[in-house]
C-alpha cells in the first residue's frame, strides 16, 4: 500500500432524499491506493454515498475533491473513476470481449491494442483467453464478476468503487473472490472504495472501515481498531453478536454501557473469581468449528459466551454454569 | 373416429378460418383478376400480363412512387420524432407519462378522417383556426400549407406517430438503468450511450414500430385525399379509381398485387432479423 495523502476528500456532503438525508455532512479523507470499505445495514445511504463519488448521483451540498481538485459537478463519463455494480450491469447484448473492451473503444483506442489490453485483464482476473468472443449471458456467476472487475480495469481507473458486487454470491465463491479482490487491489496497487452491509467481508479486505448509519460515518479506522475498540453500541452490535450492559449496574461510574464479546465472557470454575460473575443456566449451544458458542440466561439477562472446544468443557443446554468476565476486557462506550 | 387431434390444432382452427375466408381467399381472387384480361369482369377469361405490362408503362409509377416516397419520409420523421418522445415518457416522466400515453392514445379512438378534418380547418387559409385566430388576434395574415405536399406528410406523421412511439417505448423500456450508467461510468458520451446500449437494446421495438408506420403510410389514402387536394396523387387513390370510377377491376387488381409485392420486398428482409420473441418475453 502507498500513502502519499489523500486522492479523494468529501467534504461536508449532504444528499437528501424529501426529508431524509441519505447521505448526511460527511467529511471523508480516503488515501492514495487505499481499499476503503464502507458498511452499513441498508438503508444507511452508502450507495447513495458511492453513487455520488461515481458521478451517478447529484449533491445538495458539499464538495468532492480529486487530489485536491474539485469534481463534484463533473459527470460520470468525465471521471477516472470506474464502478463494479451490485448488478454487475454487464452489456448482455455484447460478448466478454466487447464488454471488456467498452471503455477503450470510448476513448478511441484503436482495436488491436483494446484487445491485447482486455486479454491482458483476463489474465489478470483469471478468466480463460477462449472467454474472449462468448456472450456474457454464456457466463457463470463468478465468471460475470470477473468480467465486471475487468471491464472497471480496463478504463484504467485512478479510483475503483464496488458497490456490494459479491452480495447475490454464494458463501464459498465469495470468500474465493474476497480473497482474489485483496491480492488484485495488492497487484494494481489503484484505490478501492468497497461497499457491503457485511463486516465481515470488509475485515478481511480492507485498510480502513468507515462505519456508516443513517447518513452519517460513526467510526472510521483499521479492522481491528474497530473490532476492538467500538465507540458506540451501533458499531459493537453491528461486528457481531457481542454482550451489551449498562456500565452503572457494575459498579463503573457514570453513564454509558459496556460491551463485551462472547470469547471475553469465560465460564469459572469453582473458586475460580472474576471482577463481575453471573450464576446463569445454559439456553444452547452452536458449535463453530474449533469454537463452541452458548446462549445463558441469568435472571431476565441473555448472555452469549465463546469458548474453545479443545479447551474447557461447558455444561450442557439446562445445566447452571457460573460465567464472569474482567472490566479490563470489556469495552466502555457512550452511547 | 378413432384419430385424435391435437388441442393446439383445434384451438387453431377459428383463426385459421378467418384468415383463410378474410385474408387468403381475397388475395388469390385478386391475384387472379389481376391476370385477366383489361376491363372484363370474369375469371374465366385468358390469363395475361397486359395489365401489368400497362401498370408499369401507363403512368402508375408516379403514384407509386409519391406512397413509397411519403411513406418513407413518414416513418423516417416519426422515428426522428418518437425517439425523444419514449425517452422521456420512459427515463423522465414517472407519473406523469401515465397521462401522457393516455393523451397521445386517445385520438386513435376517433375516427382518423373526423381527425383530417379537423386538421383541415385548422390549417384552412385566412378563416381556418390557426391562421384566423392569429389575423384575429394580432392582424397577422399568413398563407396556408393546406392541399400541399406537405400538409399531406404533416397530416400521415400526424395519424401514424402513436404506431412508432408505443412499440419503441416497449422496446426502450427493455434498457436497462444500470447499463447505461455502466456506459456513462466507463467514459461513455450521450451519443456513444445511444449507440452502444439504448439503440441495440431497444431495436425490437423500434423495428417493430417502423414497420408498422411504414405499411400503414404506404396503405394511406385520406391524408391525401382531404389534406392533399390534388396535389398528390398517392398509389391507393390510384387503386381506387381503377376500381371505382374507371370499372376496371383487372388493372386495379395488378396494382394492388404490385404495392404487395413491394411492400413485402421491404418487409420480409426485416421481418426474418426481428426477435420478436425477445419483446414479448419481458
Amino acid at each position: 500500500m502507498t500513502t502519499s495523502g489523500p486522492i479523494l476528500s468529501l467534504v461536508g456532503l449532504t444528499r437528501r432524499f424529501g426529508e431524509i438525508a441519505a447521505v448526511d455532512d460527511i467529511d471523508l479523507e480516503i488515501l492514495d491506493g487505499e481499499f476503503f470499505t464502507i458498511v452499513g445495514p441498508s438503508g444507511s445511504g452508502k450507495s447513495t454515498l458511492i453513487r455520488i463519488l461515481a458521478g451517478l448521483e447529484r449533491v445538495d451540498s458539499g464538495a468532492v475533491l480529486l487530489r485536491g481538485r474539485a469534481i463534484t459537478d463533473v459527470p460520470a463519463n468525465k471521471r477516472p473513476t470506474a464502478m463494479v455494480f451490485q448488478s454487475l450491469a454487464l452489456f448482455n447484448h455484447k460478448t466478454v470481449g466487447e464488454n471488456i473492451e467498452f471503455a477503450p473503444k470510448m476513448r478511441g483506442v484503436d482495436p488491436a491494442a483494446r484487445r491485447a489490453r482486455a486479454l491482458e485483464l483476463m489474465d489478470l482476473v483469471r478468466l480463460p483467453e477462449a472467454y474472449y468472443a462468448r456472450p456474457v449471458t454464456r457466463c457463470s456467476g463468478g465468471e460475470r464478476q470477473r468480467v465486471a472487475l475487468a471491464r472497471a480495469l480496463a478504463s484504467d481507473p485512478e479510483i475503483l468503487f464496488f458497490d456490494e458486487p459479491l452480495s447475490a454470491i454464494d458463501y464459498r465463491l465469495r470468500k474465493m473472490l474476497e480473497v482474489e479482490l485483496k491480492d488484485l487491489h495488492r497487484e494494481t496497487g489503484k484505490t478501492f472504495i468497497y461497499i457491503t452491509h457485511s463486516l465481515e467481508e470488509a475485515m478481511v479486505m480492507s485498510d480502513r472501515i468507515g462505519i456508516m448509519r443513517a447518513g452519517r460515518l460513526v467510526q472510521i479506522g483499521p479492522p481491528l481498531e474497530i473490532y476492538q475498540q467500538p465507540r458506540s453500541r451501533f458499531v459493537a452490535e453491528f461486528m457481531g453478536e457481542v454482550n451489551v450492559l449498562r456500565a452503572s449496574e457494575f459498579g463503573v461510574a457514570g453513564e454509558g454501557w459496556l460491551v463485551v464479546r462472547p470469547e471475553q465472557l469465560r465460564p469459572l470454575a469453582p473458586g475460580e473469581a472474576a471482577d463481575v460473575v453471573f450464576e446463569a443456566r445454559i439456553v444452547n449451544d452452536y458449535l463453530l468449528g474449533s469454537r463452541k458458542q452458548f446462549h445463558a440466561r441469568a435472571d431476565e439477562r441473555m448472555l452469549i459466551g465463546e469458548i474453545a472446544v479443545a479447551a474447557a468443557s461447558v455444561p450442557g443446554p439446562g445445566e447452571p454454569v457460573r460465567l464472569g468476565f474482567d472490566l479490563g476486557d470489556a469495552v466502555r462506550v457512550a452511547e | 373416429m378413432r384419430q385424435r387431434v391435437s388441442p393446439g390444432l383445434l384451438a387453431m382452427l377459428p383463426v385459421m378460418a378467418l384468415i383463410l375466408v378474410g385474408f387468403a381467399l381475397p388475395i388469390l381472387l385478386v391475384l387472379l383478376y389481376s391476370l385477366m384480361p383489361p376491363r372484363t369482369f370474369s375469371l374465366a377469361g385468358e390469363p395475361t400480363l397486359a395489365n401489368y405490362w400497362a401498370a408499369v408503362t401507363e403512368g402508375y409509377l408516379l403514384p407509386l412512387g409519391w406512397s413509397l416516397l411519403l411513406a418513407g419520409l413518414t416513418t423516417l420523421l416519426c422515428l426522428v420524432l418518437a425517439w425523444p418522445t419514449a425517452k422521456a415518457l420512459v427515463r423522465f416522466a414517472g407519473r406523469f407519462a401515465t397521462l401522457a400515453t393516455i393523451l397521445i392514445a386517445l385520438p386513435i379512438f376517433i375516427s382518423e378522417s373526423v381527425r383530417l378534418f379537423g386538421t383541415a380547418l385548422f390549417m384552412m387559409p385566412g378563416g381556418g383556426i390557426f391562421a384566423g385566430s392569429l389575423n384575429a388576434l394580432f392582424g397577422l395574415k399568413i398563407g396556408s400549407i393546406l392541399y400541399t405536399r406537405t400538409a399531406t406528410l404533416l397530416g400521415m406523421v400526424y395519424i401514424h406517430f402513436p404506431f412508432m412511439l408505443f412499440p419503441m417505448v416497449l422496446g426502450l423500456s427493455l434498457v436497462p438503468q444500470d447499463q447505461i450508467e455502466a456506459a456513462c461510468d466507463l467514459g461513455a458520451r450521450p451519443f456513444q450511450v445511444f449507440r452502444e446500449i439504448e439503440l441495440p437494446l431497444a431495436l425490437p421495438g423500434i423495428t417493430v414500430g417502423t414497420l408498422l408506420t411504414f405499411v400503414l403510410s404506404l396503405g394511406a389514402n385520406a391524408e391525401a385525399a382531404i389534406l392533399g387536394g390534388q396535389a398528390v396523387i398517392v398509389i391507393t387513390k390510384a387503386i381506387e379509381q381503377r376500381f371505382g370510377y374507371a370499372q376496371d377491376w383487372p388493372s386495379g387488381a395488378a396494382l394492388t398485387v404490385l404495392v404487395i409485392l413491394v411492400t413485402a420486398a421491404v418487409i420480409f428482409p426485416v421481418l426474418r432479423r426481428l426477435d420478436l420473441d425477445r419483446l414479448i418475453r419481458r
